[in-house]
């Protein structure tokens, strides 16, 4: 229903949802983060000075400065467009992948769907970050193949997604109507279906992109993501550790952005769930 | 004094267009060994009635009013004594077998249960007064041994297995709501005549809740119409089906279908146009006004009881005279 | 029931026949040359030839793939390339950091999550329900290895009650290895019981709507009687299926864990392996670990017959 009542439809709505406006609030906080980093950061991130390293908060250090001398803030800021401009990807290329072959298994039925369902089990079963690992072995490190190794893995969750939603409403009324109308398969999913399956994946989007976000600070953690010198919270808080016991400090605060991104993230899907379809409320 | 006093029961539930009245002032009294049928359509609080009784509303409804039972007052009593009390003195058995037996126990520990919970009988005993009830009620142990789970069971035989752990603990009063309604219609009859055979020989007390009149008419010494969370009607069956005077409950008798073999089939059975109001939104007055062919101005303020014969009364202005025709 | 018994174990066979394709397709045939990625580009022409015939790669795709299959099924691994010993062997030793490990975490997830969800389900609405659902949404959210950092930085920096990392092994007694696997474990552990939480709460609540529960109350049980009695095994039925899909990602959280304690296991062994590109170790233990992924999973889908009588006679399914 939100999804037809436009943007501020979903404002009047969310005010119903303390999950959703916290939630949403937190997600908009980082996002913002992330937009401005693009253009501007209070110093650069590849800039070092190592008689500046280590300090405490400071006007010209808002947050300090790590072993290097660089500003923790300005890493923090990069770091967050980094970790949601990857998420965003895999969530792209989940959705571009998993919605026609969902739809393709829900409309088809028969082989294609008992396909497309056997590797939703398989993926199901494969831990992602092993394969995550094992993709980045093969084709090396780096923020491109970490994208490409998430994003595989969001394709059999949108793809699950598609189908279930498709599948019940291919039973409607309205649908069967279009269909013997003469409607094609694949008008009758942009005309019909999608539209109605719209708000299904909005929240599973909200929690892979979540999910997206704590994958890549991992596989950044180990090295195989987002190479040096470009930060990621990730590679910050590798870095911090074998500073630990010189400067604890330097490993609060990339954990505490990966943190509030992700609870701002299940918070507003959460929330997003309750608003668009109280029936989902019982679901997980 | 009567076992069971229901005076002015009233139960509230709170929504976003605030307080909705599910129950607004229910009377309703069954004596020791006697049985009373409450009758109406889905929706009319019949069920809300039961739970209330038992105790076991959600914790969100707002009752008032007296349940007394043998004296005491339900509603005032804490609740460890009423977990003293269901399934001890009152029992319930439900409408829907497939669903109210829990699909991972045996129907031998379902049945034993609240021997183990009431009578602190030891499992060897509790099993051999199991096996005793499920005879009684027809599921003879050569067939039907305790180890039975209860998807092996038909429809007819797991209300069967309801009825039996509802007798278990030889209850002063026996609730039923709707049991035969989830059943196969030939199979209605035989549990029907179950439940009767054994409130005759144990002399207990039953409240039969039902949407069938035909159901109640068989079973009940009493009868109390209900229609959107108060009763319209009551009185002795005999007084009741006699002279029925509420256009609700008349309706109700039309609505009956007359047994197979009068030619009677669904197309020609009376209906009564229109819903039961939603509680939240009910009309000032007599809440059937806005159904009932008879309305007439007047029926927007509140009706007034008349009484009718001994015991029969009726909540209706224009309150109908004769005998009602189906 | 034995009808039930085959269908599993056919999904089973066939789940794993993918598996093992699909790591072989990666690792083999996708990277063109597994060699030259292992050598580097650097690397002599004779040098790789020399590796191309030890890795069997001058053979046929398809005779690669079945010998290799042939030799999982006997037990003999390849032999890494950097370490100079059979994989069997690496495995053997790691396996005794990892698996020590994992059934610790899991141990520990469920001692928490199941007692706080049904808790939380038993209050549902009220306060503690909502205190609980918020350490819910934290854990959740906190990444296990910042985690992890922050229970170094406490009980070993600050408070020097364990080390901060490393494997004493299990020759120095078992005390002090339990001792060094404690910290990784709950690290492992919270994320997962937060998970766990959720779903226990959410299933319970589920369950306590059930009309058995109501009979049950109708017999007399008191509201925990009959949540204990009649509710928590209908609950714990999708309770465990989400255990069987934890444990792959346990499995892949170790390999970050056990990269910040420093443990020698199996989660370190893959990512060393990676680092040095030794695609046979890569190869080995990818399908162990996703073959073992797959056995938890199918003896999920047995559980599920002995928590639910319905399906034992196999006309469930």
């Amino acid at each position: 229903m939100a999804a037809r009542g436009g943007v501020m439809g979903l404002i009047v709505l969310g005010s119903r949802s303390r999950a959703f406006v916290i939630g949403g609030a937190i997600s908009a906080f980082f996002l913002a983060i992330a937009l401005i980093a693009l253009v501007w950061t209070p110093h650069s991130v590849f800039e070092m000075a190592i008689e500046d390293r280590m300090q405490g908060p400071s006007w010209d250090h808002l947050l300090g400065t790590d072993q290097f001398g660089r500003d923790l803030l300005s890493m923090l800021m990069v770091g967050a467009s980094n970790s949601i401009g990857v998420a965003v990807v895999a969530v792209g290329v989940g959705l571009a992948f998993g919605l026609p072959l969902g739809g393709l298994a829900a409309a088809r039925r028969g082989w294609i769907d008992e396909l497309v369902m056997r590797f939703n089990d398989f993926a199901f079963a494969f831990p992602a970050l092993l394969s995550a690992v094992m993709i980045t072995a093969v084709f090396g490190p780096g923020g491109v193949n970490s994208i490409i190794a998430i994003g595989i893995f969001n394709v059999p969750v949108f793809a699950r997604v598609t189908r279930g939603g498709a599948l019940v409403l291919w039973q409607r009324e309205y649908v069967l109507a279009a269909r013997m109308a003469g409607r094609g398969n694949a008008r009758i999913t942009l005309e019909h279906i999608l539209p109605n399956i719209a708000s299904l994946l909005i929240v599973q989007g909200t929690i892979q992109f979540a999910l997206g976000i704590l994958a890549e600070a991992g596989l950044s953690y180990l090295g195989l993501g987002t190479q040096p010198p470009l930060p990621s919270w990730g590679k910050m808080l590798a870095e911090a550790q074998t500073m630990l016991y010189l400067a604890p400090q330097l490993a609060i605060l990339p954990g505490l952005a990966i943190m509030l991104t992700v609870l701002g993230l299940n918070l507003l899907g959460d929330g997003l769930r309750d608003l668009l379809d109280p029936r989902l409320r019982q679901a997980r | 004094m009567a076992l069971l006093e229901v005076r002015d029961l009233r139960i509230e539930f709170a929504t976003p267009q605030g307080p909705a009245a599910i129950l607004d002032g229910v009377d309703l009294s069954l004596e020791r060994g006697r049985s009373l049928g409450l009758v109406g359509e889905s929706g009319c609080g019949k069920s809300m009635t039961a739970l209330a009784i038992m105790g076991l509303l959600s914790e969100q409804a707002r009752v008032s009013g007296t349940i007394a039972f043998d004296g005491e007052d339900l509603l005032a009593l804490p609740e460890p004594a009423l977990c003293r009390l269901r399934g001890r003195r009152i029992s319930m058995i439900f409408q829907e077998p497939m669903t109210a037996l829990n699909p991972v126990k045996t129907i031998g520990r379902q049945v034993a249960e609240g021997l183990h919970r009431h009578l602190r009988l030891g499992r060897t005993e509790a099993e051999a007064r199991a096996a005793r009830l499920l005879d009684r009620v027809g599921l003879p142990g050569q067939r039907f041994p305790l180890s039975l789970y209860p998807h092996q069971l038909s429809g007819g035989q797991r209300q069967r297995v309801m009825i039996a752990a509802a007798m278990a603990c030889g209850p002063d009063l026996l609730i039923a709501d709707e049991p035969t309604t989830a059943l196969d219609v030939t199979l209605q009859a035989q549990v029907l005549d179950l439940i009767a055979e054994l409130v005759e020989s144990e002399g207990l007390a039953l409240l039969l809740i039902a949407h069938d009149l035909g159901v109640v008419a068989e079973m009940a010494d009493a009868v109390a119409v209900m229609y959107s969370g108060r009763i319209v009607e009551a009185g002795p069956a005999t007084a009741v089906f006699g002279a029925m005077a509420h256009p609700y409950a008349r309706g109700l008798f039309a609505a009956m279908p007359k047994g197979p073999g009068d030619g009677t089939t669904a197309d020609r059975l009376a209906t009564i146009p229109g819903q039961v109001p939603d509680p939240a939104g009910r009309p000032l007055g007599c809440a059937f006004a806005p159904r009932c062919s008879q309305a007439q101005d007047l029926c927007a303020a509140e009706p007034p009881v008349e009484s009718l014969s001994a015991g029969h009364w009726v909540r209706c202005r224009y309150p109908q005279r004769g005998t009602a025709t189906a | 029931m034995s009808v039930f018994l085959a269908k599993r174990a056919l999904a089973l066979v066939a789940t794993l026949l993918i598996a093992s394709l699909a790591i072989f397709l990666v690792l083999e045939v996708l990277p063109g040359d597994p060699a030259l990625i292992v050598l580097g580009t650097g690397a002599q022409d004779d040098t790789l030839a020399a590796l191309r015939r030890q890795m069997g790669l001058d053979r046929p795709m398809l005779e690669r793939y079945l010998v290799w299959i042939a030799d999982l099924l006997r037990g003999t691994l390849g032999e890494s390339y950097t370490y100079g010993r059979p994989v069997a062997d690496l495995i053997g030793e790691r396996v005794l950091v990892s698996l020590p490990l994992a059934v610790m975490a899991i141990l520990l997830s469920t001692a928490i999550a199941l007692p706080l969800g049904v808790a939380s389900a038993a209050r549902h609405g009220r306060l503690s329900d909502t205190a609980i659902m918020g350490f819910v949404q934290l854990g959740v959210a906190v990444p296990n290895f910042w985690f992890a950092m922050l229970l170094i930085l406490l009980f070993a920096v600050n408070l020097g009650w364990v080390p901060a990392g490393g494997f004493a092994g299990w020759e120095e007694g078992a005390g002090s290895a339990l001792l060094s696997l404690l910290l990784p474990a709950i690290a492992l552990a919270l994320p997962q019981a937060a998970i766990l939480a959720r779903v226990t709460r959410s299933s319970v609540l589920e369950v306590m709507r059930e009309d058995y529960v109501r009979t049950a109350r109708a017999k007399g049980l008191t509201r925990g009687q009959a949540l204990w009695r009649h509710g928590v095994r209908n609950a714990l039925i999708p309770v465990v299926t989400i255990m069987g899909l934890q444990f792959s990602f346990l499995l892949a959280g170790t390999i970050i864990i056990e990269n910040v304690f420093y443990l020698p296991g199996l989660g370190r062994l893959i990512f060393q392996a990676i680092a040095q590109r030794d695609l046979v170790v890569v190869k080995d233990l990818v399908v162990l670990l996703a073959a073992t992924v797959i056995l938890v999973n199918f003896l999920v889908d047995l559980s599920y017959a002995a928590l639910d009588p319905r399906l034992r006679l196999g006309n469930g399914g």
